[in-house]
């Protein structure tokens, strides 16, 4: 048995040693890559010059900030869509969950190629298109991710029980679902908006599929002129989604903190 | 006090083609505590739920102080409702749980904050006020979910089961409580539950329901002496099954004639319902109707367990100092100490 733990705790830092090798050796690498440049006469040196071209680049604010608005329209829908619909069928369809459960594994099977064009023509005309269209396929495209985070933080709490205590104590539906039932899911529903809100910054097939341009069917079309700025735009584009994630997991373990201490 | 009567008339509820319940009726005086216990699945929960207004009756009224109440909804009824799982809001320390009743009532800040700390204190939880659920056991969580339920000074305390999660030693000195508090508050309540033994201790009537409607309700003491169905008697207390023939409205039973009180007056083989304490064992002279199995000393009383010379076991319980002759494989007579028997008919 100790010799056991001895090896596990070997281990594991051993994994993590590998892990982190096969993350940052990539990054490293190519962050090393994205300074380069070289002089009139040939000689390679380091400088910020990829990343001066990149924000010279006349397209790329607006690319950026149009993948930061459908991004941020995922989160609005999957607010609207998604974490009703789990909190609905932990109160009063659990018979259905296992099906739903299963139902929304299909976007990790259905190609994407079939996803795009079965579930733009799925969609009413004055839909089609238009730029709400992209987030909506983003909400399904995360929806393996974000309803597994959202089942899992309601499997932990007894919510009809609990939304029951509430009415019995004089909570009105509204008042339920104000005092009780959003702050207990609170954490598992900030976990859904940054899933979205990341996957929807980086996707890339279907976008380009459906002939849309966001940041990162650009950056790929501008690594056609210019391989050492579009490295750069990977760079700046993964260090940007890397900071979101650590801020998110950073200010959700503050608020658990906050609320052990007040004991 | 704040306590009314409760009234159930003609409920009835199925779900699909399980009949849930069947025409329930059921009356609780101001401050009494009835108890509904049955088997799982007879409706007693149903009947609670329907009480609280969480589940919709398909006929028949409840009335509250004699106001019709069968179609407002459950966060207007004024019912404090102690559930079987824990069911405190995590995201709340335990006064706020307790507050969170009076929030709802829009009670201003300093004063619900004052009666729900009067209230930890009832139930013994003062010191734990600032603590979150999951820092508390599962005797101090259905504490403050039972602080919770009288801080609204509720008109009917609902009890669901509230004991069954705990382990022995927590439920019965919990139960001790509940029926200290409700009967020092003068709370109407009703009281849920599959444990013959928790509904006996602290009920002032017990309701013995099965398949939906109520078997039997009355005093524990009349349901343990009198039962008025064999299903009642089976379910509460140690019931022994001796089998017998039955002629006419008597029966014929260690070489006594007694009568049966719910004969059909059909004679033929049946079982006689007698409690352990009802038979008397005494030391043979001769060759006695049955031998000593075992003996088992409980403190004031033994068990003493004997068989016929058919092969029927049967319970006998004595004081102590009377048995203490019996030893295995003795011989001894049995006695029947009754006047009247049931009998199930086989």
């Amino acid at each position: 048995m100790a010799a056991m733990r001895n090896r596990l705790s070997f281990a594991l830092p051993l994994t993590l040693a590998v892990a982190s090798l096969f993350i940052f050796l990539p990054f490293g690498s190519s962050a090393e890559f994205s300074f380069r440049s070289y002089s009139q006469d040939g000689k390679l040196m380091h400088s910020l010059a990829p990343y001066r071209w990149i924000v010279e680049q006349p397209e790329f604010l607006s690319h950026l900030l149009l993948s930061f608005k459908i991004a941020l329209f995922a989160v609005i829908f999957t607010a609207i869509l998604v974490v009703p619909s789990v909190a609905w069928l932990h109160l009063k369809a659990q018979l259905f969950r296992p099906l739903v459960e299963l139902i929304t594994l299909l976007p990790l099977v259905i190609p994407v190629v079939a996803l795009s064009i079965g579930v733009q023509t799925a969609f009413p005309d004055w839909l089609q298109s238009t730029e709400y269209e992209l987030p909506l396929m983003y909400v399904v495209l995360a929806l393996p991710f974000t309803f597994r985070i959202l089942d899992n933080g309601l499997q932990a709490i007894p919510l009809k029980t609990i939304s029951e205590a509430a009415r019995g104590l004089g909570a009105s539906w509204i008042a339920t679902i104000f005092y009780v039932i959003a702050p207990v899911m609170r954490r598992a529903v900030a976990g859904a908006f940054f899933l979205t809100f990341a996957l929807s910054l980086g996707e890339f097939t279907l976008t380009s599929l459906l002939h849309w341009d966001t940041f990162p069917t650009w950056v790929t079309s501008v690594s056609q002129q210019n391989i050492i700025g579009a490295i750069a735009l990977s760079v700046f584009s993964l260090t940007f989604a890397f900071l979101v994630v650590f801020f998110a997991s950073l200010s959700s373990s503050r608020s658990k903190k906050r609320m052990d201490a007040t004991e | 006090m704040k306590s009314g009567t409760l009234e159930l008339a003609g409920i009835s509820r199925r779900f699909g083609q399980t009949v849930a319940l069947d025409n329930l009726n059921l009356t609780i005086g101001a401050g009494e505590l009835v108890a509904l216990l049955g088997p799982s699945g007879c409706g007693k929960t149903t009947a609670l739920r329907i009480v609280a207004g969480l589940e919709r009756s398909d006929a028949g009224t409840v009335a509250l102080k004699g106001r019709d109440v069968t179609n407002l909804s459950a966060h207007l009824r004024n019912m404090g409702m102690v559930f079987q799982s824990y069911s405190l809001f995590p995201n709340l320390s335990a006064v706020e749980n307790v507050e969170f009743g009076l929030k709802m009532r829009k009670v201003e800040r300093a004063s619900r904050r004052k009666t729900a700390l009067e209230l930890l204190e009832l139930v013994g939880l003062d010191t734990q006020s600032k603590r979150f659920p999951h820092q508390l056991s599962g005797g101090q969580q259905q504490r403050v979910a039972l602080a919770r339920a009288l801080a609204i000074q509720p008109e009917v305390l609902l009890l669901d089961e509230p004991l069954s999660a705990l382990d022995a030693q927590v439920r019965t000195n919990l139960r001790e409580e509940i029926r200290r508090l409700q009967i020092s508050l003068g709370t109407t309540t009703l009281f849920v539950t599959h444990d013959q033994e928790e509904a006996m201790a602290i009920s002032d009537r017990v309701g013995v329901m099965s398949n939906g409607h109520l078997e039997q309700i009355d005093t524990p003491d009349v349901l343990y002496n009198n039962p008025a169905s064999t299903f009642v008697a089976n379910f509460v207390g140690t019931m022994n099954h001796i089998p017998a023939e039955q002629q006419g409205d008597l029966v014929s039973i260690f070489g006594k004639s007694i009568r049966v009180k719910n004969s059909n007056g059909i004679s033929g083989s049946i079982s006689v319902l007698v409690r352990p304490e009802s038979i008397e064992v005494s030391r043979a002279a001769g060759s006695g109707n049955a031998k000593v199995i075992t003996r088992s000393f409980l403190g004031a009383s033994s068990q003493i367990i004997c068989q016929t010379p058919d092969g029927a076991v049967i319970q006998a319980l004595m004081p102590s100092h009377e048995s203490g002759d019996l030893h295995p494989g003795e011989d001894v007579t049995l006695n029947v100490t009754l006047n009247e028997v049931l009998v199930s008919h086989v």
